[in-house]
């Protein structure tokens, strides 16, 4: 079998990789150079995101990996929302390799970040179930070794529990692809084989299985309720950039496989019966997500703990526009993903900027008494990202991006879903103002002191608060992106 | 030209206030505010007058558009907007929250204060002007984080955890009301195919009966947290009790509105047979908030929370004329939107003086007759109470009449609503003796001595400090201002109603 091959979209996956193993050469070379890995490490990254950007403008299919024609399959598709979801997780990469802090970031880190990214990169352009169940590991085994690498005993149990969560979900996925394989008789995920397999009923109940399998599987890496328990321990107790990496990248990658997984659905929504159980499988995770997250979001005092149940109810957002199971609702869901990604990014870089680097003590709320008058750069970047993360102006992109995630829903006829997510919204907003109400408060008197090495985290913190104002003031570029 | 200004210049003056400009002291910052908030202020009424139309693409993808145009209904809204967002902020000479010093906390800056007022101003600005569906919304949902910040910081210094609950009830109570809205609108525009409020109603207009009453529901009860119609009234009582003068007075005058504009813009003008279905449950609540509202003002003893209730019987006329369906109706909803705006400002305005001046308003504490100690100010208040209990002559009358012919011959549900007319004529009786109650107490000075024996430290504290500086300077002119409304509306009614009259007949007309 010959594939048809076309390097220069495979180059966002590719350039990670490339940079990882000079990475690796260069310190076999050259072990004194401790600046090489994280700089080699972040050209590979930017230069990967670069790569991507064509595909953001382009018109017209992207697709490569393709098998000779006329039974022809592509098992790559670098479309305009892989690209968007691409650039995404590649940069959010990159802007935690920044808070990693150049200078501390050691080879390992570096080739641990390249691989995940270069993963994430990968799988949400595959559709074939080989090539996405591999890169889906990719993508996320390397952030186990992340989080346990730093010397902390709770670290190490954070790690603990990621891999134990990873090891079922990698379970259920390969159970999930075997099903599928069994149920079209064809190993790529495309609209047609299983427009085929939906007509006799056997099979149609054996891909139902199937994919609420996967669904599943993937609901372990998005931290979606029932699946989420490991999130509040492991983002509390692991390193903060790597908390900041599951929150960002890993989620846009997971997302992007969810949304590589439910591409093919479109094509059998018009049948009779329909993908129901497909459907409530969502409808059941978005809800669980979208209540249990806020709740327990509201009773959180340790702010990276209410970081990690938010992000457990932004997880339930971003798979409410997927259940409409529509092309609109793919699209909303990776504009909500990456609205999400930019927020939390600079929430856990002002965080970052607030605490330093040793954060294991106080990261109370308290510790942010009056923030916007002590420390307005910091703080400022905060306000903004948690008013995008409630969905409130100033924060407009944060609104649209709930209108966008509400919309395709309503217009699929399940308007109860969005009635729970109108619920949601409104205990979002008493989650995120609760904190924006002790920024904005006066300084109390033992304010902890500014922390003096933390360029990098307040750099990040600016450069996404200033893509959350373009955005804000001009929605259309970031939601236009992905159609 | 003029559209863009009034939304550019309070929006960016505003906004540099809360961030940049946050170090500025109080003089500079106010008089920049000031000048804001009169340039904006101008150009609303010069878009007032002369219609102009502002059309850019915004976000293609979801159909949004940056659609401002100002019509017959939203005219003498944006006008009273853009007054009162100059009364707000020059009344800032005379109360300054930002140096209440309550326990000696210092609180705030003033630039932030007045940044956020300007918010509010831009937010109800850009709603009223919004032509598209969902930039409504969008705008809606721009007054809330000033509006909070205002509650919350800048409110009453005694209590932090009232300000907290009042600022937390508002913002929670107004998000679940816009967010269904939201839900209504999305289902709306979708369902029509288009987001802009020019071609809804025709594009609307054949979506079946099922559709339509759902739509209908789904904004109905999402406007009504912020009308507010009686069940959902809850937040306001708390709110304008804890906020600052100038924030009650935005509060009833302008957010208030939004939500009979809306309710009048979005279900009654895309979904007529829809709203017309649910129109007797929504004039039931009307009535029901009347007869509550009045009640409570007759045993309510704190004068803030009472100006609140009577905010809440006042809606409940203008709920029930828009649920009528006439185009009588239509033309009492908003004629009482507006005279309620320019009434409940005055009241607010004189009160939140009162408390300023007296560190409480609790009328059962025993205190000097206003007539006596400064008759300018109890001239306003007597001005403005008979205004609110409609006496005729004055702004509140035409509202309260007109809603009650528009419900004895209403255009459907004849029995329902010719009900909702009679209680709703007692209930206008009630806001006569509650009107004439605290005119008694306050005015003439004829409170129950026992009454004061609850609070002794209070009623002592209050005693000694009997001392109530008349009216003058800034505050004067805010209150002339005011009164001179509310007479020119209650003399000469046509000046507001021949504005609205050929919208109002449209919109009914249009619909069926």
């Amino acid at each position: 079998m010959t594939l048809e091959m076309s390097w220069g979209l495979l180059l966002p996956a590719l350039l990670p990789v490339a940079a990882m193993l000079l990475v690796l050469v260069v310190d076999a070379v050259a072990p004194r150079a401790r600046l090489a890995a994280p700089v080699i490490g972040a050209l590979g990254l930017g230069g990967g995101a670069a790569t991507a950007l064509p595909g953001l403008v382009g018109t017209g299919p992207r697709l490569t990996l393709c098998t000779p024609a006329p039974e022809g399959r592509c098992l790559w598709d670098g479309g305009p929302l892989t690209s968007t979801l691409q650039v995404a997780a590649l940069l959010a990469t990159l802007a935690v390799l920044a808070l990693v802090s150049i200078h501390r970031a050691g080879v390992i880190d570096v080739v641990l970040l390249l691989a995940s990214a270069s993963g994430a990169a990968a799988v949400v352009a595959s559709r074939d179930l080989g090539t996405w169940l591999v890169t889906l590991e990719l993508a996320t085994l390397p952030v186990i070794a992340l989080v346990a690498w730093r010397d902390r005993r709770a670290a190490a149990h954070g790690a603990l529990t990621l891999l134990t969560t990873s090891l079922v979900s990698f379970g259920l996925l390969v159970l999930g692809a075997a099903l599928w394989v069994t149920g079209t008789g064809d190993p790529t995920l495309t609209g047609d084989s299983l427009a085929t397999a939906w007509e006799v009923p056997e099979q149609r109940v054996l891909v139902s299985l199937a994919t609420v399998v996967l669904v599943a599987g993937l609901a372990f890496k998005m931290s979606a309720v029932p699946f989420h328990a490991w999130t509040p321990t492991t983002l509390a107790a692991g390193p903060l950039p790597v908390s900041a990496l599951l929150a960002s990248a890993s989620k846009v990658a997971a997302v992007g496989a969810l949304i590589v997984v439910l591409t093919p659905y479109e094509s059998v929504l018009g049948l009779s019966p329909g993908p129901h159980a497909v459907v409530a499988a969502l409808v059941t995770l978005t809800v669980a997500s979208m209540l249990v997250g806020t709740v327990m979001a509201l009773r959180q005092t340790e702010v990276v703990r209410l970081l990690a149940w938010s992000t457990v109810a932004q997880a339930g957002w971003v798979i409410l526009p997927l259940t409409a199971l529509t092309a609109a609702g793919r699209r909303a869901a990776a504009v909500y993903v990456v609205v999400y990604a930019v927020a939390g990014l600079v929430a856990f870089a002002a965080v970052r900027a607030v605490h330093g680097p040793h954060v294991e003590d106080r990261r109370d709320l308290t510790a942010y008494q009056g923030l916007l008058r002590r420390d307005p750069v910091a703080g400022g970047a905060l306000a903004l990202a948690l008013l995008v993360l409630a969905g409130l102006p100033p924060g407009v992109i944060g609104l649209v991006a709930k209108i966008v995630a509400i919309r395709p829903v309503v217009s699929a006829g399940l308007w109860p879903v969005a009635v729970v997510a109108v619920v949601a919204a409104v205990l979002g907003i008493a989650v995120y103002v609760r904190w924006f109400a002790v920024l904005i408060g006066e300084p109390g008197e033992d304010a902890p002191a500014r922390q003096r090495s933390r360029r990098a985290s307040v750099g990040v913190a600016l450069v996404g608060s200033a893509v959350l104002v373009l955005a804000s003031v001009l929605p259309q570029l970031l939601v236009g992106l992905v159609s | 030209m003029a559209l863009i200004l009034m939304l550019l210049v309070p929006g960016a003056v505003g906004l540099w206030l809360v961030t940049g400009g946050r170090g500025l002291d109080a003089h500079t910052a106010r008089v920049v505010a000031l000048v804001a908030a009169t340039v904006g202020g101008l150009a609303a009424v010069v878009a007032a007058a002369m219609r102009p139309v502002v059309d850019r693409a915004w976000i293609p993808d979801l159909g949004v558009r940056w659609h401002f145009a100002i019509d017959g209904i939203s005219a003498p809204l944006v006008v009273l907007t853009a007054v009162i967002g100059v009364l707000v902020v020059a009344h800032a000479w005379v109360e300054q929250p930002w140096t209440d010093t309550h326990l000696g906390l210092p609180r705030g800056s003033a630039a932030t204060y007045l940044g956020a007022l300007l918010l509010v101003e831009t937010g109800a600005l850009a709603a009223f002007a919004a032509r598209d569906a969902v930039l409504f919304f969008i705008a809606f949902e721009v007054v809330l984080v000033p509006m909070w910040v205002l509650i919350s910081r800048y409110g009453d210094p005694k209590s932090a955890a009232a300000r907290a609950d009042a600022s937390a009830r508002f913002i929670l109570y107004t998000a679940v009301g816009s967010t269904l809205m939201l839900v209504g609108i999305l289902l709306l525009v979708g369902q029509a195919g288009t987001a802009d409020l020019d071609a809804l109603p025709a594009a609307a207009g054949a979506l079946g009966q099922g559709p339509q009453t759902l739509i209908a529901v789904l904004l109905t009860l999402g406007l009504a947290v912020k009308v507010p119609v009686f069940p959902l009234h809850t937040w306001l009582p708390a709110a304008h009790t804890t906020a600052p003068t100038a924030g009650s007075v935005l509060l009833a005058a302008v957010l208030l509105k939004l939500g009979t504009y809306g309710l009048v813009r979005l279900p009654l003008a895309n979904v007529p047979d829809g709203f017309a279905r649910i129109a007797p449950g929504l004039a039931i609540a009307g009535v029901v908030g009347i007869l509550w509202g009045g009640l409570i003002c007759l045993v309510e003893r704190d004068l803030k929370r009472l100006i609140a209730f009577s905010s809440v019987a006042h809606m409940g006329f203008v709920v029930l004329g828009l649920a009528s369906g006439s185009a009588t109706g239509l033309q009492a909803a908003l004629i009482g939107n507006i005279a309620h705006g320019v009434i409940s400002a005055l009241l607010f305005v004189i009160v939140g003086g009162l408390k300023h001046r007296w560190g409480s308003v609790d009328l059962a504490v025993v205190r000097p007759a206003l007539r006596e100690v400064s008759p300018r100010l109890g001239f306003a208040l007597i001005l403005g109470l008979a205004a609110g209990l409609g006496l005729p002559g004055l702004a509140g009358f035409w509202g309260e009449f007109l809603a009650l012919v528009a419900a004895w011959e209403p255009a459907h549900h004849e029995g329902v609503l010719r009900t909702c007319a009679v209680i709703a004529a007692v209930g206008a009786a009630l806001a006569a003796a509650y009107a004439l109650r605290v005119a008694r107490i306050v005015w003439v000075g004829d409170a129950v001595p026992d009454a004061a024996t609850d609070d002794p430290v209070a009623g002592a504290l209050d005693r000694i400090d009997t001392r109530t500086p008349d009216t003058r300077g800034v505050e004067l002119a805010v209150l002339a201002v005011l009164v001179a409304a509310v007479v020119t509306i209650g003399v000469v009614p046509h000046t507001v109603l021949s504005v609205t009259a050929a919208a109002a007949e449209a919109l009914v007309g249009g619909g069926r």
